[in-house]
Order: structure tokens, then sequence, then C-alpha cells
């Protein structure tokens, strides 16, 4: 946990339990707050937005993965599968026949419903957990290597399969469903460019981040802390360790159903190339980087990680070269990390923190 | 009846060399507990470098063979040192994530010094003209490839049973306390088990790359290893080497009959379905070992 500055002391319950037990913490995520709503947006440019967008996608695309490996303890590598769903069913509920004339008739039914894009995000929250459950199952009877390779089916079996070969087909086009700029609104508020994307994206991000600290400190996270730190134990002190499990699945799903529906408005199309098996990875990188259990070392990770994509395109010379450095880079820091760095960012953060608040009475 | 007996057959030969890397994963797995997620890299590396002794410098393909097995036993070795070993002892989210950066800088790696492109072995190492026995059709590459691994298996369960290195790995598998308080290395024996499991995936990767010639998915073949080692139960060496055959022939079965009902690549995810699916019914596998876990 953190350590209190120096000389402030809590004096009740109800400030220990608080969300921001100081008043100097509520100020300083306030002004963040502020900073990130009001300043930057305007202040910005579109290129500088972009890849805030992009950042923001993975932290919440990554959110799901903290909550599976670093809350419960339950090794995913195939989460892109559930962020292809969110994606999928978000576009496909979204889009009317006027945007895609060329739909087959027979899916005419699905495809030209034209649902409002706020439903379409439910809707795909629901269907990815749904489906994200589904992959679970096998976590009441397996665990460690098993779970992996299960989500490793989930991705292949989702991604290359049903969505490549079937869910691309609905379209009539071939492999993508095209997303028209403006088809995409929330009431009035039509979700054009970069900048309406960022907004949605730091809504998002604000929202999923207060509610996975929250999550930690109701009776399912408690739950799936005590699964993660030692699953047997947690059995016997009566958490019904299958109902929690597959709970975690099913929060994750949404979270990754909640981005894949938020990165739509970002894509001119959406393919099955952009869930591939190494995005997965990719997210279990970002928190093996941030930190595993902390949800801001999952923020961290995504930051440090998408800023190294940005520089090593920057320096890299030919298109098809990038590709290459762009491996090399993840894998290399991955590596590194985990040698060097083991509690990720986070735990750096929080030494510097420390720091700062013991000072100059420092006795640790 | 012909069609499945053909199906059988080259289900067989396709699965002996899935059986020869899912036998490297083994070793790795039982030795150190290492669970690596990077054995599609491993075969591709073996694959270009075979390649490109072969292509580039006009040496005989058995030579280039043997010269893979060298770059692959040397990487093995520099490998362990210097990315397994640091992190003996951590948990099990850390040593497979490590294996995924290596997989990813493996693969960078390859790209930047091979391309993308599909490359064959030119002049074609085997011929092209497929051997007819009875009613059945083979091509010579899958012989190839069934010979190939039916001697490098032969000579990796000879190296396990009977050689003096083999047995401090399976003492060492056993239990590893009672291994390194009689005298065994357990350093050495990593080293070994990464340099086997390299030099397997190596010539796995060279007769899977030259079936269809050789790019980057090849990579992707050599992850069916995964299933294969699931069915074997994680720590069994016959295991793995049955689950390779296991999986190559229903990987053939699944293409031949039922491509036609639900068509588009079920071949490829059906090894990994049918997996997800014995592992609710046997969570260790066909012949792992049963853990009992205690508080």
């Amino acid at each position: 946990m953190f350590r209190l500055p120096a000389g402030t002391y809590f004096q009740s319950y109800r400030q220990a339990h608080s969300f921001w037990p100081t008043r100097f913490m509520a100020f300083r995520m306030i002004v963040l707050l502020i900073v990130l709503f009001a300043v930057v947006p305007f202040t910005f440019s579109n290129y500088a937005l972009s890849i805030a967008n992009r950042i923001g996608y993975t932290i919440l695309a990554a959110m799901g993965v903290q909550l599976l490996i670093g809350f419960t303890g339950q090794l995913t590598l195939g989460h892109a599968a559930f962020v292809a769903v969110g994606a999928y069913v978000s576009a496909i509920f979204t889009l009317t026949a006027a945007d895609n004339a060329s739909f087959s008739p027979f899916w005419g039914f699905l495809t030209q419903t034209g649902m409002a894009y706020p439903l379409s995000i439910l809707l795909a929250c629901l269907i990815a957990g749904l489906w994200s459950v589904l992959f679970g199952l096998p976590s009441a009877r397996v665990k460690g290597f098993g779970i992996i390779l299960t989500t490793m089916a989930a991705q292949f079996i989702t991604v290359d399969f049903v969505i490549a070969q079937y869910v691309s087909q609905i379209g009539g086009r071939g492999h993508y469903f095209s997303i028209p700029p403006g088809s995409l609104k929330i009431g009035g508020w039509a979700l054009t460019g970069d900048r309406d994307a960022y907004f949605l994206m730091l809504i998002l991000v604000t929202g999923v981040t207060v509610a996975m600290i929250n999550w930690k400190r109701t009776r399912p996270g408690r739950a799936w802390i005590a699964i993660r730190d030692n699953d047997i134990a947690a059995e016997i002190l009566g958490v019904d360790i299958v109902r929690y499990k597959l709970l975690a699945y099913f929060a994750a799903g949404m979270l990754a159903g909640l981005a894949g529906s938020f990165w739509i408005t970002s894509l001119f199309f959406v393919s099955p190339e952009h869930f591939v098996w190494s995005n997965s990875l990719w997210w279990v990188g970002v928190i093996l980087i941030g930190g595993v259990g902390a949800v801001d070392g999952t923020i961290f990770g995504a930051i440090f990680l998408e800023l190294m994509l940005v520089l090593v395109n920057s320096f890299a010379v030919a298109n098809i070269l990038f590709l290459y450095f762009k491996d090399i880079a993840f894998g290399l820091a991955v590596i590194l990390f985990l040698l060097y760095e083991p509690n990720g960012l986070s735990y750096r953060w929080w030494q510097v923190k420390n720091y700062f608040y013991l000072w100059p009475f420092s006795y640790k | 009846m012909e069609l499945l007996l053909q199906l059988l057959v080259s289900g067989i030969l396709v699965g002996s060399i899935y059986a020869l890397v899912a036998l490297g994963w083994t070793l790795i797995y039982k030795s150190s507990g290492v669970l690596n997620l990077a054995m599609g890299e491993l075969t591709l590396v073996g694959a270009y470098v075979c390649l490109s002794l072969y292509n580039n410098w006009g040496v005989p393909f058995p030579v280039a063979v043997l010269g893979s097995l060298v770059m692959g036993a040397i990487l093995g070795l520099l490998v362990e040192r210097l990315v397994l070993r640091p992190l003996i002892g951590k948990p099990v989210l850390t040593v497979i994530m490590v294996t995924v950066g290596l997989s990813f800088l493996l693969r960078g790696l390859v790209g930047l010094i091979w391309g993308t492109d599909t490359v064959v072995f030119d002049p074609p190492v085997f011929p092209a003209e497929p051997i007819r026995i009875g009613p059945l059709i083979i091509s010579p590459v899958f012989l190839g490839g069934f010979v190939a691994s039916l001697i490098l298996l032969a000579f990796f369960v000879w190296f396990f049973q009977g050689t003096r290195w083999g047995l401090a790995m399976q003492a060492t598998a056993d239990d590893q306390m009672a291994a390194l308080s009689l005298g065994v290395s357990a350093k050495l024996v990593y080293a070994i088990a990464w340099a086997i499991a390299f030099m397997a995936a190596g010539v796995g990767g060279i007769f899977l790359g030259s079936i269809n010639g050789l790019n980057i998915s090849v990579g992707h073949l050599g992850l069916l290893v995964l299933p294969a080692v699931v069915l074997g139960g994680l720590n069994s060496v016959p295991g793995a080497i049955a689950g390779g055959l296991i999986i190559g022939v229903l990987q053939n079965l699944t293409g031949g009959y039922l491509d036609g009902f639900i068509p588009g690549g079920i071949k490829d995810i059906f090894p990994l379905a049918f997996m997800a699916v014995i592992l609710l019914f046997k969570p260790y596998g066909l012949w792992g070992w049963v853990k009992i876990e205690r508080v």
C-alpha cells in the first residue's frame, strides 16, 4: 500500500477507506483530470491525440488482462479474441443498410438494425463477456499452463476461424466492415475526428480505472485476490472459486468488449488483422512492464510501450523494417524488464512517491 | 477407405515431425519446469540457418542440417545462459513471458535477416513426384521428415536413457533437490535441455519448411506442439511423441473430412479446440503426472 506523507495520520475509518485519503492526493488527481480533459485536447495536434487514443485503447484492453492475470492469477494469452468480439458486435449493430449497401439479404435482420452506438457498446460488452466465460470454463478444472492453452485456443478459434471465415462474410465484401465517418454517434454528437474519440476514450479510461481500483476492495475483488494468492486456501476458506473465476472472466470479457467497441471509432474498417495473436501477447507485456496487479501499472505500461512504438516508428527507415524493429523492441523490453525490473514501472513510481512523501524523514 | 488410410499415413508422417519438436519442449519442461512458448520461433531459426547454408553457401543438404544442429545447440546454450538462468525459481508468469519476449525477439531478428518472402530449398532436396506404395501416395518430403525425425527421436531417447548426462537430466526432473545433493549440476542439465530443444525444433522446422516453402507462418505450425505436449501430459517423453502423432493424424483427418462441411482452415484450429476439450476431462493429459497440491 501507499505510505502517508510525513506528519499525516488517519483519524477515522472513513478516511482510511476513502478513495483519495488525503486532500493532496485529491488535488493532484483533479489537476491531472482537468489537464487531460480541458488542456490536452485543445493544445495537442491531431497526431498526438491519435497516439493518445492508441494509448487509451491499450489501457482499456490491458485492464481486462490485468484483471485476469494481476487480480485473479488466471494467465490469459487470448484477450484479443474478446476485444475482436466487442469490435465486431458494435460495428455490426451500429451500421445500417445505407452504410453497407452490399450486405447480403439473409443477414439483413442483424445488420440493418442501426442501433445507437452507446447501446451497441453495452451489447458488445455483454456478448464479449459471455464469450469469455465460455472459454473460461476449463479454468474450473485446470490451471497454469492449461489455462494458457485454452485462451490461446480462444484466440485462434475466434479470430482466425469464426471471425475471419464467417463473421466477415456477413458484410458481403470479403474481409472487413468499413465504418463510414459519422456513422458512430452518441446522441447528436458524431464521433468523427481524433478529438471526439479522445474525449470518449478519456471518459472510458477514467471510468474503468476507478472501477478497477474499487473492484479490488469489493467482495469479488477480495475473492479474486485470494484465488490468485492460493486457490486451495481460498477454497478452504469458503470462496466459491469456480464462480469467482468465471466472474473474473466475465468482467475481463466486458472490459475487452468495451475496448473493442471504443476502438472502432479510430478505425476506418474492422478486420481480423487488427486482433491477431501478437496483440494478446502485447497486452500481457503491457501489464508486465507496468506491474502485475497494479492498476496504475497498466497505464504506465501502456504509455511506455506505445511511446516506444512511436519512437521505433520515427527511427524506422523503411516501412517493412519497422515491423521487425517493433517485434525486436517489444521482445527486448519484456526480457529486460523481467530480468532487471521485475516489479514493473508502478513499483518504481511507488518508490519515487514515497521518497517525496517521507522526505526528509525516510526511515525505511 | 483408401482416403482414410491415406490421411492416417500422412498424418503419422507429419505427426512424427511434431513429435520431435514436442520432445524438445518436454525435455525443457521436465528438467527445468520452464513452459516454453517460443517453440514456433525456434523452428524458424533452425530452418532458416539450414536454408541459408544450403542455398547461399552450396553446402550439401545433410551437412546443412548438421550445421543447423550445431547452430541450434550454440543458440540454445546462449539463450539458457543469458535469459533463462537468472529467472530460475521465479513465478510461472515471469518465465512464460520471458519466452514470449524471446519469441518476439527471434521473430523480429528472423524477419530482419531473412525477410518475409517465402523461400524454398533450391535446388529442391526432395524429388517432387510422389512415391506410390499400393494405393497410397506419399510425398518424399514427408518421408524424409519421418525418417529424420525417427533417427533423431531414437538418438534423443537413447541420450536420455543411456548416457551419463541423460541420467543426470532424469534425476533432476525427478527430484531437483536430491539430484543437486548427489552432485548433479542443474545448470548443465538446463543448458543441455535448451540445446536439445533448439536442435529438435530446428530439424522440425527444416522439414515443415520444405513442405510448402519457408516463411514466418511455419512458426505458427511450430505452435502445434503445444496441444501435442498437453495431450501427452506435460512431463512425459513417450506422451510427447504420442501426442505429436495424434495431433498430426487429427489434423489430417479433420482436413480431409470436416473441411467440406465447415470450410476455412478448420485443420489449423481443430488441434487447439480438441485440446481445450481434452483438458476438461483429463487435466493432466494422457500420461502426465497427477500433481497433488497442498496449501
